[in-house]
């Protein structure tokens, strides 16, 4: 492994078989199909059916160096959790390598584990009949943490998460917020170089998000390297050195934050505000020429109002068609911004949707 | 690396630690583990003494066939040893369908330990755990019905061996929870073949043959057996050593089997990536 480097993966690839459905599941299958439309179109071939194999990580390669916060990002089913998994050796690659610390992950599984903590997405990851201070106790003993050793770090880690107070309760009367800086307390035990968090602050207030931000910056501060997994734009936008963008198990993009806002620096960002849904004239705004993408979003300001966003290389030209279009579709425009491109701009450019598709 | 063996008896105790603390927060969990031992042997117990007659004329013909009148204390070692063993035959895949079912199995295999220590710990929790019944049915067979039962080193051994017997088939298990997930109908099928086969209310000889063949490939057998040739009808090791090393040779063997399935079975689950699912 280069020094400089605390994860490395080449060409990591992880394929999920499905196995042939038998004459019951079948029979199923179809009553289902009939009941309404197909949920799983899109992972349907051009013939109609579902392949016998789902790519869910499809030969990603990056390093990440040490010191530094990566961030993973990609709508929800892009690879990010299968790409931890394997990480933290959960789940054998179907091929492909890749080095944590130094140690392959399926040569060395245990020594990978062992410069690991991983926080997965989720709250049940601790015991929640169990206190605070028990679950650290127990993990301190699976990290291999010296008994003279663990009271004074699940001392520490229970001050520095502001636990201490409620360190004697079980996990069960603890708020989400409270549960996930436990849950990072425990990946945290044995002081390890590197850390996974698979999306630490899905299921959070604001408050609590903006405080946890707070502490994955900190523990950048101490050394930690960090890959952080995440389907908010923002947030990797403000943590992360570097970001990799994965769609469809495939990385498309990689570079710091600002490089990839450089990228599509020349576009434009037209945000649309309509008084409904927008559903049927997607497909039309995206086939406009210089259009790189389209997402729609239900306002989130308490009005019945929805806004569509369309990333054009020029927006002085798409603006009288687009509006047109609009029109044609029966809706009326309540408000209208070009501006400048965001982190989500440059997702919606490069893959023509939403995060939240 | 970290697998050294006082980070394995850490994890071991810790995994033991954690489910004893768990177990004890459900208030009913522990009722039922006073009750069921003196209410499942007392069905047995009042049958059998009907079946006896008023005057207990059918205990010649018992005592012919087991070597004992003390039909009480008969059915109370079967019954009870039967309960223990079924509680540590599923002691190990019950913790880690839970440990599914929560959402907490990932987090423990994510770690260093190694994890077979991690389920024995556990196992061993729910074998301490099932000892408490053991003594609730001692203590009512000898206060209510005045069973004198011979504890001795050799019995006690006799127990040691069957529950590493019972390790090895519930580590079998884990396994087969890895793979399949839901388990309940084979381990009641299990149980139900323990059951009717090991002798546990009445002696092998009202058996048919071939049912007496089948019992012979049961550990459960001769644990039942032994106890009770050892502690009701005050047999030395010298009667009862050959079956004695029979029930070693079967934990020994189904140690090993149970943590090779289980080895082999964590890695293809890993493989397919189904370790998460249930």
């Amino acid at each position: 492994m280069s020094v400089a480097n605390a994860i490395e993966v080449e060409d990591l690839r992880r394929t999920f078989t499905r196995r042939a459905p038998n004459k019951l599941t079948r029979m199923f299958s179809r009553q289902r199909a009939n009941g309404g439309a197909s949920a799983n179109a899109a992972e349907r071939d051009d013939t109609g059916r579902r392949p016998a194999a789902l790519v869910a990580v499809d030969g990603i390669s990056f390093d990440i160096r040490v010191g530094e916060i990566f961030g993973l990002l990609g709508p929800n089913g892009a690879g990010k959790t299968t790409t931890i998994k394997m990480l933290c050796t959960l789940l054998e690659p179907t091929s492909g390598t890749a080095r944590v610390a130094g140690f392959d992950i399926v040569r060395d599984p245990a020594g990978a584990r062992a410069s690991l903590g991983t926080v997965l997405s989720g709250e049940r990851s601790l015991y929640w009949k169990l206190t605070g201070r028990e679950n650290l106790e127990y993990f301190a003993a699976l990290y291999d943490v010296e008994p003279s050793t663990a009271r004074e770090r699940i001392r520490e880690l229970l001050d520095r998460f502001e636990l201490t107070d409620k360190a004697n309760e079980l996990v069960e009367r603890y708020s989400t917020g409270m549960r996930q800086r436990l849950s990072i307390a425990r990946a945290l035990l044995a002081s390890p170089p590197v850390l996974l968090l698979d999306e630490p602050t899905a299921g959070l207030d604001p408050q609590s998000a903006r405080n946890l931000r707070e502490v994955v910056r900190e523990l950048k501060d101490e050394g930690h390297t960090i890959l952080l997994t995440t389907h908010y734009m923002a947030e990797a936008d403000e943590l992360s050195d570097r970001i990799a963008i994965i769609d469809h198990g495939k990385v498309i993009a990689l570079d710091t934050p600002a490089a990839l806002k450089q990228h599509i620096q020349q576009m434009h960002s037209v945000e649309v505000e309509t008084d409904r849904a927008p559903d049927g004239i997607l497909d039309e705004l995206r086939s406009l020429s210089l259009v790189r993408g389209v997402e729609s979003v239900q306002s989130g300001n308490g009005y019945q109002t929805w806004t569509i966003r369309v990333i054009t290389e020029d927006s002085r030209q798409t603006l009288d068609a687009l509006l047109d279009l609009l029109r044609a579709g029966g809706e009326r425009v309540l408000n209208l911004r070009v501006a400048e491109p965001t982190l989500e701009d440059v997702f919606i450019a490069l893959t023509g949707k939403s995060l939240r598709d | 690396m970290s697998k050294t063996m006082p980070h394995t008896v850490r994890v071991f105790l810790a995994a033991a630690q954690r489910d004893f603390r768990i177990t004890t927060r459900y208030g009913d969990f522990v009722v039922g583990m006073l009750v069921w031992p003196i209410l499942m042997p007392s069905l047995t117990v009042f049958a059998a003494k009907a079946l006896a007659g008023p005057d207990g004329a059918g205990l010649s013909a018992f005592a012919e066939r087991t070597g004992t009148t003390d039909y009480v204390g008969f059915v109370f070692a079967g019954m009870v040893l039967w309960m223990w063993l079924n509680m540590v035959l599923w002691s190990v895949g019950g913790a880690l369908r839970s440990e599914q079912r929560l959402g907490t199995l990932e987090c423990n295999w994510m770690t260093p330990a190694p994890r077979l220590a991690i389920l024995l710990g556990s196992g061993v929790n729910q074998m301490i755990v099932s000892v408490i019944p053991v003594f609730v049915s001692l203590a009512v067979c000898t206060a209510a019905w005045g069973v004198r039962f011979a504890v001795t080193p050799l019995v006690g051994l006799v127990f040691l061996v069957s529950t590493i017997a019972m390790f090895g088939m519930a580590l079998a298990f884990a396994s087969l929870v890895l793979f399949l997930k839901e388990l309940n109908a084979a381990v009641f099928f299990l149980r139900g073949v323990f059951m009717v086969f090991c002798g546990l209310t009445s002696p092998l000889a009202v058996l048919p043959p071939w049912m007496r063949a089948v019992s012979k490939a049961l550990p459960l057998t001769y644990s039942i057996d032994l106890v009770r040739r050892l502690s009701l009808a005050g047999a030395s090791y010298a009667d009862v050593s050959r079956d004695f090393w029979v029930l070693a040779a079967f934990a020994a063997g189904l140690m090993v089997a149970g943590c090779l399935a289980f080895l082999i079975v964590d890695r293809a689950v890993k493989r397919s990536g189904t370790l998460g699912q249930y």
